[in-house]
């Protein structure tokens, strides 16, 4: 059987990503590996332009998040195939965010979405995980020299502790070093400007348009893809 | 002045010598459909608690003990009654209770913390033979119902409120709501299944508040929303396995609320077999009246504005979801702990002092064109 061409697997890998093939995916791209076709464009040009497709169609309302959900397995699939076979690995970033849901709160499917979304669009994320105090917000930017803290809750009942956070911060004397971002149901640009972040969004494609204005990668998008990439 | 469906709106003037209705006559009232002399003002409990710091530090009340022993249940939620002015008493004053008594691991909160889940009770849906049914004879269930008892057992013409949280968002803490989330698109066998169990849990134990007393069961779903789930698991999980947990229990009267936006559910959730319908600050009354002609409306005061904003403000907020056309006033979702008890004061007395007669024209008709969107 004659080797298929690299335009058409990665079509076949964008194509995974979008249907929400997270199993077929995996033997899409090792066949990809295997024809000794350069990985980065595997990556961006399939798997990560599948994925921004995929948000295209969540803020059509085409998918919601079970739909989401699953597409990022997928993408995640392929990027386990693929990644390890990156020289150097270490693919320029476009920043560090430390990301968690606050103390109070354990609903965490939209502090994943913005994992997702962060992470497709070149930003290096550090997951605390959920129902996160305060102070390992602040331990957490030390260790890892953060750019970013992205905080989510869905519940109106535990927003208070996100302007704690920010005031942790500012006692660690870190708040000036990093953006602050919030987002969840009852979050709004009120409730961002009032306990001091630096931005809201609603939605998580949102979310990394706005840190792409926050840290200067205006254009986003396309562009800051490009400059991830170069 | 009637409403769009014919519907006796609340607002009706009594006639003379008509004795003004009690708490308990004035919303089971409304919720028939039958109207009343004013709006209610309520905060149902459960996820809607009606609990606060203040209110439990002003009633000498410990916490978490309230959600632990069913006389301090009761002393809190009279309290809430008395000292904020709430037309209800409702219980519990958390939404763990089912996922707890199916096996999570519950974090009980404290003087500022409600209680929440820490971790589910299975990993995944495959492992649903593991899964504890939900008992109402044991656990936080069975305090919630002995306080119900209580509650009713006082007879004072105030109505008590058993709160349950729904099939999704219970088999959503239970199951990792992502692996559910999953599940329902994947395995929908599988995923039907847990809900299921979850369902015939939430039948036993509203059938058992209807039992104690409880005039009203009211049940949320904060996760497994139509925003989340989107119009079509919407329609066949959240819709079905609320129809099938209303019609199991047969409550004298249920409330459903239902968080986030709906613009693209307001079809599906036109098939909830609910008394009345309860909802985010996100949505205007208006355009939910629109949707859902003859339906009882209960929402939807900020609860950021309860929280932070001035009593005078809330007073100028409660005015205008009242002239919205909402039949029960409430906040829009739950509130916080640290809500100031005089800003629940300023809603409740704010709707008790609500005079539709002296409104004229300026009633219903123009605030019809008002939307209370904005800021929770």
């Amino acid at each position: 059987m004659a080797a298929r061409s690299k335009e058409e697997l990665i079509g076949e890998l964008r194509d995974c990503v979008v249907d929400m093939e997270d199993e077929r995916v995996a033997d899409v791209a090792r066949e990809y590996v295997d024809a000794g076709y350069d990985v980065r464009d595997g990556i961006f040009d399939g798997l990560v332009a599948g994925m921004n497709r995929v948000a295209e169609l969540y803020e059509e309302e085409e998918y919601f998040i079970p739909e989401l959900l699953i597409c990022s397995d997928a993408m995640y699939n392929g990027l386990d195939v693929m990644k390890p076979m990156l020289e150097g690995s270490d693919a320029p970033q476009k920043g560090t965010v430390v990301i968690g849901v606050v103390q109070g709160d354990t609903h965490d499917i939209g502090k994943n979405l913005v994992k997702i979304m962060l992470e497709s669009s070149g930003y290096r994320v550090v997951d605390l995980g959920r129902d996160i105090a305060p102070e390992r917000f602040v331990e957490a930017v030390r260790d890892n020299d953060a750019d970013v803290v992205a905080m989510s809750t869905l519940m109106s009942t535990s927003m208070a502790n996100m302007g704690k956070v920010v005031e942790a911060l500012e006692a660690a004397g870190l708040r000036g070093r990093v953006k602050v971002i919030v987002g969840g149901g009852p979050i709004s640009q009120a409730f961002s400007d009032k306990i001091g972040a630096d931005g809201y969004s609603r939605t998580a494609t949102d979310a990394v348009k706005l840190l792409d204005r926050l840290l200067g990668y205006a254009d986003a998008g396309a562009e800051s893809l490009e400059a991830s990439r170069a | 002045m009637p409403s769009p469906a014919g519907r006796p709106a609340p607002g009706r003037p009594l006639a003379p010598g008509q004795a003004v209705p009690s708490e308990r006559e004035r919303l089971l009232s409304i919720l028939a459909g039958a109207g009343a002399d004013r709006p209610a003002c309520v905060i149902p409990g459960g996820m809607m608690n009606m609990t606060t710091t203040e209110v439990a530090r002003a009633a000498g009340v410990g916490l978490p003990q309230a959600h632990t022993d069913p006389a301090e249940m009761v002393r809190l939620a009279r309290a809430a009654h008395d000292l904020a002015g709430i037309e209800n008493y409702g219980v519990p004053f958390c939404m763990t209770v089912e996922a707890e008594g199916m096996g999570a691991e519950v974090d009980l909160g404290g003087a500022t913390c409600e209680p929440h889940v820490v971790s589910g009770a299975i990993p995944s849906a495959a492992d649903l033979g593991e899964l504890r049914p939900l008992d109402p004879t044991r656990g936080r269930a069975a305090t919630t119902l002995e306080a119900i008892r209580a509650l009713h057992g006082l007879d004072d013409g105030v109505p008590v409120v058993g709160n349950l949280v729904g099939a999704v968002s219970v088999a959503g803490t239970v199951l990792d709501m992502e692996v559910l989330l999953r599940e329902m698109v994947r395995r929908r066998e599988q995923a039907h299944a847990l809900c299921e169990l979850v369902a015939q849990g939430l039948v036993a134990y509203g059938r058992a508040m209807v039992e104690a007393g409880a005039d009203v069961v009211c049940i949320a779903e904060p996760s497994g929303t139509g925003e989340i789930l989107g119009p079509r698991l919407f329609g066949a999980y959240t819709v079905r396995y609320l129809n099938e947990v209303i019609a199991g229990i047969g409550a004298p009267a249920t409330i459903v609320h239902i968080c986030g936006r709906l613009d693209r559910v307001l079809d599906e959730v036109a098939r909830i077999d609910c008394d009345a319908f309860s909802f985010d600050a996100t949505i205007s009354v208006r355009a939910m009246r629109e949707r859902l002609p003859g339906r009882v409306l209960m929402g939807n005061v900020s609860t950021f504005a309860l929280e932070e904003a001035t009593p005078e403000k809330v007073r100028t907020m409660t005015g205008v979801t009242l002239r919205s056309g909402v039949d029960v006033v409430a906040p829009a979702c739950g509130i916080s702990m640290s809500t100031p008890t005089e800003n629940l004061r300023a809603m409740t007395d704010a709707v008790r002092r609500w005079a539709p007669g002296r409104q004229g024209a300026l009633g219903r008709a123009s605030a019809s064109q008002t939307t209370s969107r904005g800021e929770r």
